[in-house]
């Protein structure tokens, strides 16, 4: 009804409901409030100022309130997937190095001391049983 | 630069060639192509801003700023989707911006009604709905009052509901323009209603007690 798209019998119809249903009748006035921005002509609105509307499109007619902004597809946007692609390009190759190398010890193995190297000089085990003497020691 | 010099080319071919050939132009270096598609699409953009802001300037600034950044991001639009709903998101966008930079609180806004806007809510509460629908197009403060209800909305609300109501879009064609979820505009526009119906409810008790509010 507010576009005017209505026929007139369809028109009249919602007019006679209107006038017999007070629930419609107020809520037709609650819509009314902001119908002439969400559903009005709002060209019919006659602007405030009497400044030209712009007729040609001009880069050079920035407005004001944007000039700061940046004017072109920022760099940033653009250095992002390549950014991105080295990256993964990173990580899949280190992915790739360490799964193909074949894991000769494990970290438990690498941090053990194997059993033949310990002797209880560098174990320092005072259990162990004193070195026999040598013949320097004894002629001392 | 583009300017006053596509005139007259403008104006022949206007009604001729698609938005899609006038882009490929433009990209192929035909700057004054632009020109035409600017035309072409300025006043159901600039239709679009008004319905956020009753400011006249601000909308045409809008428009105009959303027009700079769909011609430098040119090179970005894809055909599979029109070049209207492309530049409808760059406005959208833009719109949703200033609407956060410039948020107010709801009760700096619904207070301190001119004259003409007490009538208009006055005339709301008593006239018959066919006279409402004529005499809404009339005054400006219908306009400017409406604009003032609206504004009481969060900006994401507000977003749904222009391009619900005004726009006619669907809910996916709102989540696709927002990059919403479909849940978050239902969501939205369940609490825009709710929250513009509150406020219309006021404007509508203080106009029916005749006062300012």
């Amino acid at each position: 009804m507010w576009r005017k798209t209505l026929t007139a019998e369809r028109r009249g119809e919602l007019l006679a409901h209107l006038k017999g249903c007070e629930k419609c009748d107020h809520a037709f006035r609650v819509f009314a409030l902001t119908a002439p921005v969400l559903h009005g002509e709002i060209e019919r609105y006659p602007a405030r100022e009497a400044r030209p509307a712009r007729r040609e499109f001009s880069l050079a007619d920035r407005p004001r309130r944007f000039a700061s902004a940046p004017r072109e597809v920022s760099r940033a946007s653009r250095w992002i997937p390549m950014a991105a692609a080295a990256a993964i390009f990173v990580f899949a190759t280190s992915a790739a190095y360490l799964s193909a190398r074949v894991p000769n010890e494990s970290i438990g193995d690498a941090l053990s001391v194997p059993e033949t190297s310990m002797t209880s000089e560098n174990t320092g085990d005072p259990l162990a049983p004193e070195m026999p003497l040598t013949e320097s020691d004894l002629a001392s | 630069m583009l300017g006053l010099s596509a005139r007259s080319r403008a104006g022949s071919r206007l009604s001729v060639k698609p938005d899609e050939e006038l882009i490929t132009e433009v990209l192929g270096g035909d700057t004054d192509a632009f020109t035409e598609l600017a035309a072409r699409h300025r006043p159901r953009v600039e239709r679009l801003c008004r319905r956020f802001f009753s400011d006249e300037e601000m909308a045409r600034d809008i428009a105009q700023e959303s027009f700079i950044r769909a011609y430098t991001a040119l090179a970005t639009y894809r055909a599979e989707m029109p070049f209207g709903g492309w530049l409808r998101a760059i406005v959208v966008n833009l719109c949703y911006d200033e609407l956060r930079r410039r948020r107010r609180r709801p009760e700096e806004l619904v207070g301190d009604f001119s004259a003409p806007e007490v009538q208009w809510m006055q005339t709301t509460n008593v006239a018959s709905p066919e006279d409402l629908v004529g005499e809404a197009e009339e005054r400006r403060e219908a306009y400017d009052l409406a604009h003032r209800l609206l504004d009481t909305l969060k900006p994401e609300d507000r977003m749904v509901m222009v391009l619900k109501e005004s726009e006619d879009l669907s809910v996916s064609e709102i989540a696709e323009t927002l990059g919403w979820s479909e849940a978050k505009v239902k969501i939205r526009a369940f609490r825009a209603r709710q929250a513009l119906r509150k406020q219309a409810e006021r404007m509508l008790a203080a106009g029916a007690a005749g006062k300012r509010s």
